[in-house]
């Protein structure tokens, strides 16, 4: 870690810190080995997905995401595996600062940032290339989604905040780390969660995107062959030994059009299976995606009706009058 | 909760706002209106007036607190007061004794650490084995936007913070220092003292996901109650590697004895504005726990950092402040707050002590 100081945080020692080495993992491979997580999960079957609309009261719109990953174990302090947890904030639409060329539709800026504990290795809090690209993804996929010629001259923020992302691969294996394959799972959680919160911000829209992720793997093998190729919906890389390849969607299931499409890997033959695939997987979390919404919906509905018939009752929550 | 001004009531009212309106339009006043209203209007002075928010001028927000909720930290907590939330996660990283810059070392561990007041804050601040941070700019406010640099009002805030966790002492050196006792087989005088190996860093990253004022409380709550949630696993000199290694089995792993348990309350001082000259009762309200309508319209502001652990929780419940330790205690801007306000002040944070206090011992 290099010893360059940033004045305007607190800095760590300036010798540099490291990560604590667990003796076991050094010293008994067979014990790490026994760490490995493996997915339970059916091939097609998609991980549990939460999600929240309105968490931040000052934004136009927010949303939280969370997939969880394996619980805990109880007898190791190395947790076998990450979950994902994302919230993301809509700040606008508000005019453009008059200083800005004219704009004939909304301006997008999309901005991703993983919170400084969210991965195994600490994360620096100037963004770094990988979020940067993430933002170019993320905005790719929303811009043809959202109705931008109704806001000329204006600008709206999307802000995206990483607590918790998906590994690359199991931190057993040093040739995960860094392959990116965990950034997929990621760019597909960023987009169902500002797909919530765009709607939750009331911006127009022709339907609502969402993401999902399908991979190419391969299965552990036996007796020194290779093993087979499987298509697995909602990859967890860590769960994976050999990943071949991966594709991440944004997807229009109203439309049937994919707004973002990002494939990484040997695809094989086979390139439109894994497509449709991670199509068949966006579409799980555009279910989960509607529940939500209309719910919020209904307790919004809830809250006015209960004020409006309160308002009739007396005079209390009118107008407030003020002398000129 | 219409508030109707004593002029409004003689002249026919020219205008009516919704309330939003009112108070984008001109918050001084109608802040001014809501906290007089009450109190003039039923001459009981029994009735105490209430805030835009409805809380009265003495309530606090009730806290809500979750902890251990993120993987990669040894220690985490979310803290929701009222529309503030945050997410404070502490991780723990090793400073090998050949990059502490310089060289130096402390006072060895020989007269070993039981000492309740071993004064351990230049090891701590010199070598920076805390390292807290904090993160505005995740769209919790309009006024954060990512990109820019920390603003003014996040590089004061985790100043204070850095500053209210080393004078208040919480962190024990002794926890965070890895010794090393040379096996001395073979020798038989006596065994040489134990060295510190490493040292165990602690950082702490407080991210804002909502913010409604409040801030320094809401950040700082969380930091302790993470702090409480940590757990630093065994640490040992392995000779054969030569290097520190860790011991993976939870059992092994220990908590962080905290020195008391220091809980900051904020207020804000809101001045009313005697435009008629007729001023009936009082034109100044101290606010407990501001919200960031509020805060935008108080100049004044003070903290105070007390803490009863001393006393016990039963001390505080009845809101004496004997056995409160003040801490700590900034002011700035304003003359309104004097020191028989002060005394008030330090009485009312004592009793929000004991309320934080049972927050944090749900958790445990």
């Amino acid at each position: 870690m290099a010893a360059n100081t940033d004045r305007r945080r607190i800095n760590a020692p300036s010798g540099g810190t490291s990560a604590p080495i667990f003796a076991k993992t050094v010293k008994d491979p067979q014990y790490q080995q026994s760490l490995r997580p493996t997915r339970t999960r059916g091939p097609d079957e998609l991980r549990k997905i939460f999600l929240q609309t309105g968490i931040i009261p000052s934004a136009s719109g927010s949303a939280y995401l969370e997939i969880p990953g394996q619980p805990r174990s109880s007898s190791t302090l190395i947790p076998s595996s990450s979950s994902l947890k994302i919230t993301a904030s809509i700040q606008g639409p508000k005019p453009l600062p008059r200083s800005a060329p004219f704009s004939p539709s909304l301006l997008l800026t999309t901005t991703v940032k993983f919170a400084p504990f969210a991965t195994r290795n600490r994360r620096g809090y100037i963004r770094d290339s990988v979020e940067r690209d993430l933002g170019v993804h993320l905005e790719s996929a929303l811009r043809g989604v959202i109705i931008g010629e109704r806001w000329p001259k204006s600008g709206v923020e999307i802000v995206i905040t990483i607590l918790e992302g998906d590994e690359d691969g199991w931190w057993g294996d040093s040739a995960g780390e860094g392959s990116g394959w965990g950034l997929l799972n990621v760019l597909s959680g960023c987009i169902t969660v500002s797909s919530a919160a765009i709607t939750d911000a009331g911006i127009d829209c022709v339907d609502m995107v969402s993401g999902g992720v399908a991979a190419l793997v391969r299965e552990p093998s036996q007796t020194g062959k290779e093993g087979a190729l499987v298509k697995v919906l909602d990859p967890c890389p860590s769960e994976h030994q050999d990943i071949i390849a991966a594709c991440a969607v944004g997807y229009l299931a109203g439309r049937d059009e994919i707004t973002e499409l990002w494939v990484r890997g040997n695809v094989q033959e086979d390139s439109d299976q894994l497509i449709e695939g991670a199509t068949h997987a966006a579409f799980g979390g555009l279910t989960v995606m509607k529940e939500v919404l209309l719910e919020s919906l209904e307790a919004k509905f809830k809250g006015f009706t209960e004020k409006s018939t309160d308002a009739k009752g007396g005079d209390s929550g009118g107008d407030i009058e003020m002398s000129g | 909760m219409a508030a109707t001004t004593s002029a409004a009531q003689q002249h026919p009212p020219a205008l009516t706002f919704p309330r939003p309106i009112f108070a984008a339009l001109s918050p001084h006043p109608f802040l001014q209106a809501h906290l007089s209203s009450t109190a003039n209007d039923r001459n009981n002075s029994s009735k105490a007036p209430f805030r835009a928010n409805g809380r009265t001028p003495t309530e606090f927000r009730s806290p809500g607190i979750n902890t251990g909720s993120l993987t990669h930290c040894n220690g985490s907590a979310v803290v929701r007061l009222g529309n503030t939330a945050v997410v404070c996660g502490v991780r723990a990283e090793i400073l090998k004794e050949e990059d502490i810059p310089g060289g130096r070392t402390f006072a060895s561990t020989e007269e070993e650490d039981e000492n309740e007041d071993e004064d351990d804050t230049e090891e701590l601040s010199t070598l920076r084995l805390l390292v807290p941070n904090v993160e505005l700019s995740t769209g919790s406010t309009p006024q954060h936007i990512p990109g820019n640099a920390p603003s003014t009002f996040a590089q004061t805030l985790v100043t204070r913070l850095r500053n209210t966790l080393l004078s208040t002492r919480l962190v024990r050196a002794s926890d965070l220092r890895i010794a090393y006792t040379p096996s001395s087989a073979g020798s038989d005088s006596e065994s040489e003292p134990p060295q510190v190996k490493a040292y165990w860093v602690l950082y702490i990253d407080t991210l804002f996901i909502s913010i409604d004022g409040s801030a320094f409380d809401a950040a700082f709550l969380a930091i302790l109650a993470a702090l409480r949630n940590t757990r630093i696993p065994r640490a040992y000199y392995d000779e054969e590697f030569e290097a520190v290694l860790c011991d993976d089995d939870p059992k092994s792993a220990r908590v962080l004895r905290l020195r008391g348990l220091p809980v900051p309350s904020t207020f804000a001082v809101f001045e009313g504005r005697d435009e008629d000259g007729d001023a009936e009762g009082k034109l100044e309200w101290i606010l407990s726990d501001p919200d960031a309508f509020e805060e935008s319209v108080c100049k004044e502001s003070v903290c105070v950092v007390v803490d009863c652990s001393a006393a016990g929780a039963s001390a505080s419940r009845k809101g004496s402040t004997d056995g409160a330790v003040v801490r700590k205690i900034e002011k700035s801007g304003g003359t309104v707050v004097g020191r028989e306000d002060m005394k008030v002040l330090v009485g009312r944070s004592a009793e929000r002590w004991g309320v934080w206090h049972k927050a944090l011992k749900e958790q445990i």
